[in-house]
């Protein structure tokens, strides 16, 4: 008798705890109906990855029709295969505006018109990259440009006070590099840790363009001027043989054997992200605008673009579109461009308190503003330019071919460009 | 007699369905994985396509482009000097190495085992040690060159040194081919060379006259694989061109000099998106390797000796 009630006891135990797994299953499976999940793949990593980690999970939280689910993918070859499948691994992520041209032509990006973004917050020299006929492509979720980053603990050693024109600035290179009793250089005036960037950031200080009208003009006298600048001024004077030996012990960039962080080099073209960086080192620096060829050309610069897109594969728009809404609203983009010490994409985001805290941040913030930052003009050919004016500089600063017959070179290749 | 037949014949039909199953994983993975994209790589060198839009017929201007293209000729003399210089380097080493291998030294094993270890080490691993080991600054083997007052090179930031740079990390991995060569020495009969001392062959002579033509089928072997290893080279050049300080995304060294084939065709499939390009251009490779291992196999008739003939 006794046994029976502990077997009734036990069915009926059993049966409430079947009862209510059943029962939280069918509501959690009610509670994933409703929403809708979709992946953002991301480009970034470390610090900037948990930076949108932190993003994503403050907008899953704020409301519940959408799931996101962050994933680091620093790979562009994957994230390109993902797009030319019927449906890819992801429904929106992140570029840069150099291959948004190329990219919608291919047809891989969905346009943004339909979402009705407000765009007229974004800085005009970010919104000429984005725009492909007309048509929205991608939005900023950071922007960047470059400016004269110094090492004041040398220019001051040097009696050399950070330069505001070009003269002033062949100048500080001469009394900045060192060269030692056997020709080797210890200590160059002005250096390059990314030398497209920099060359590209002389060729406008120059008001030269490498990109006049949405055509390639390597040999935009500007430009070339530009790239003659440095050889002259840096290469040339310690020869191009010892500059590169120089140059051949450089460290990873922003590692503890980065060039500028070691001394080596004393000034450089750099973006904004380094203010958190030499900060963060304990450098003694500082940052002036570009200096230009003439007065109106101060503060010459370009600006590039890390942008949000939607490929058109998704299968999920609507939601892809609402997260990439709260991505580029203003709280969102403030926070993300701030931990990763990038520059906002919006204007209202200029004089914004909130980067404060970031070293000599302001000039580059300013930058955004001035009519001397130029954007480059969505164009199909821009990974492959690119990658020829790589190979001309290269030319250059191996001493093997004067600035002229480099980038003549690159101009008779331009033919075979996709246009 | 017609039902004789038949019943002789069901059962090998069913066998033949029964092997056909058995087969099927290599067959469909054969046609699927690899008959299938030469043949539609054939058709898009024909094309101007991108991956994403549909293939456009253009005929053979991919092509007629490569004849005016001086990155493709670039591409493939880099590629070029590589093997001829390469490939012999590697072969001499091997025998050389194989031969020190062969002695009756102490710890024989252990040797062996050494020189194979490189060979696993993963080629990305093993590109990033030697960046490091070639640093004109800070590297080793610069290092080294300047305790017995040899100039010391520029290794990844000279245009004349680049192409040496990838060959010398090609050889670092020379260690399988020695191997190779090892079991092969250790298969001439020893008879040959008594009968050849008592002859008053020198070491010289009795490498020339007996050792060479008996390991001669391994050398066609390593040399024909070698070849195609070299031409397809990727890894190495795309791994010793990044440099770490400069932030440039190149990928083709000082001067062009790391640009191989390889990295040539990879930029223009999946960088630039001119996939009928790509296509076009691993045709050419295919045409090419196809040209140099006929004419090696062509030649081993005056070079090859095969015992059992």
């Amino acid at each position: 008798m006794e046994r029976k009630a502990q077997a009734r006891a036990a069915h009926a135990a059993m049966s409430t705890a079947l009862g209510a797994v059943m029962m939280f299953g069918a509501v959690a499976g009610a509670y994933a109906q409703d929403k809708t999940e979709i992946t953002f793949s991301y480009l970034w990593g470390g610090a900037e990855g948990a930076a949108l980690e932190q993003i994503i999970t403050d907008f899953n939280a704020s409301q519940d029709k959408i799931v996101v689910k962050g994933v680091s993918s620093p790979d562009m070859t994957k994230q390109l295969a993902s797009m030319s499948s019927a449906k890819g691994a992801f429904d929106i992520s992140d570029n840069f505006a150099s291959n948004i041209a190329s990219w919608s032509n291919q047809g891989i990006l969905l346009p943004l018109d339909e979402f009705g973004l407000d765009t007229s917050d974004f800085p005009e020299s970010i919104m000429k990259q984005l725009v492909v006929d007309g048509t929205l492509y991608s939005v900023p979720i950071a922007t960047h440009n470059f400016q004269l980053v110094y090492n004041k603990k040398l220019l001051d050693e040097a009696g050399v006070t950070p330069p505001t024109s070009m003269a002033e600035l062949a100048d500080a290179i001469k009394k900045l590099t060192k060269v030692d009793a056997e020709g080797n250089v210890t200590q160059l005036g002005l250096g390059l840790t990314d030398i497209s960037a920099g060359l590209k950031t002389l060729g406008y200080a120059h008001g030269g363009d490498w990109n006049r009208d949405g055509k390639p003009t390597p040999t935009d006298p500007g430009f070339v001027e530009g790239v003659k600048f440095y050889f002259d001024n840096v290469v040339a004077p310690v020869t191009p043989a010892a500059y590169n030996k120089f140059v051949a012990g450089f460290g990873p960039y922003m590692s503890d054997q980065d060039s500028f962080k070691q001394g080596k080099i004393a000034m450089v073209f750099e973006g904004e992200w380094r203010s958190k960086f030499n900060t963060e080192a304990g450098m003694d620096w500082g940052v002036v605008p570009v200096p230009g060829k003439t007065p109106e050309l101060n503060g010459s610069t370009w600006a590039d673009v890390s942008t949000l897109f939607i490929p058109t594969n998704t299968p999920n728009k609507e939601a892809a579109g609402e997260f990439l809404k709260y991505l580029i609203s203003p709280p969102a983009m403030e926070k993300f461009s701030h931990v990763l010490a990038n520059l906002p994409g919006r204007l209202s985001l200029v004089d914004s308190a909130t980067y404060d805290d970031l070293p000599n941040f302001k000039v580059w913030l300013d930058a955004l503003k001035n009519p001397n930052t130029h954007g480059l003009p969505p164009a199909l050919y821009m990974a492959e330019y690119n990658a020829d004016l790589a190979s001309a500089f290269d030319s250059v600063l191996q001493g093997a071919q004067t600035p002229e017959a480099a980038l003549q070179a690159v101009a008779d290749r331009t033919g075979s460009y996709s246009q | 007699m017609s039902v004789a037949r038949s019943r002789q014949s069901e059962p090998t039909g069913r066998a033949l369905l029964k092997g056909l199953a058995f087969a099927s994983p290599f067959i469909i993975g054969f046609l699927v994985l690899y008959l299938w994209p030469i043949l539609a790589s054939g058709y898009y060198s024909l094309t101007d396509f991108s991956l994403f839009k549909a293939p456009k017929w253009v005929g053979l201007a991919n092509y007629e482009r490569m004849i005016s293209d001086a990155k493709f000729w670039k591409s493939l003399y880099n590629t070029l000097f590589f093997t001829f210089v390469g490939v012999p380097v590697d072969i001499a080493i091997s025998i050389a190495g194989a031969h020190i291998l062969n002695q009756k030294l102490k710890g024989q094993p252990l040797w062996r085992a050494l020189v194979y270890l490189p060979s696993i080490v993963p080629a990305v691993a093993a590109g990033f040690l030697w960046r490091w080991l070639l640093n004109a600054q800070y590297g080793f083997v610069n290092e080294i060159l300047r305790w017995f007052r040899i100039p010391q090179p520029n290794w990844l930031l000279d245009a004349s040194w680049g192409g040496i740079s990838v060959i010398v990390l090609m050889l670092w991995t020379v260690g399988g081919t020695m191997l190779i060569y090892l079991a092969a020495l250790k298969n001439v009969p020893q008879e040959l060379y008594e009968a050849a001392e008592l002859d008053g062959a020198g070491p010289l002579r009795r490498f020339w006259h007996i050792t060479w033509p008996m390991i001669s089928p391994v050398t066609l072997f390593q040399v024909i694989v070698l070849i195609i290893a070299f031409l397809q080279v990727f890894t190495q050049p795309f791994v010793l061109s990044k440099d770490p300080g400069l932030g440039t995304q190149t990928a083709t060294g000082p001067g062009d000099s790391m640009l191989s084939y390889s990295i040539y065709l990879f930029q223009n499939g999946f960088t630039f998106l001119k996939m009928g390009y790509a296509s076009a251009m691993a045709w050419v490779l295919l045409f090419v390797t196809l040209g140099i291992t006929l004419l090696i196999l062509w030649s081993a008739k005056k070079w090859v000796f095969y015992d059992n003939r």
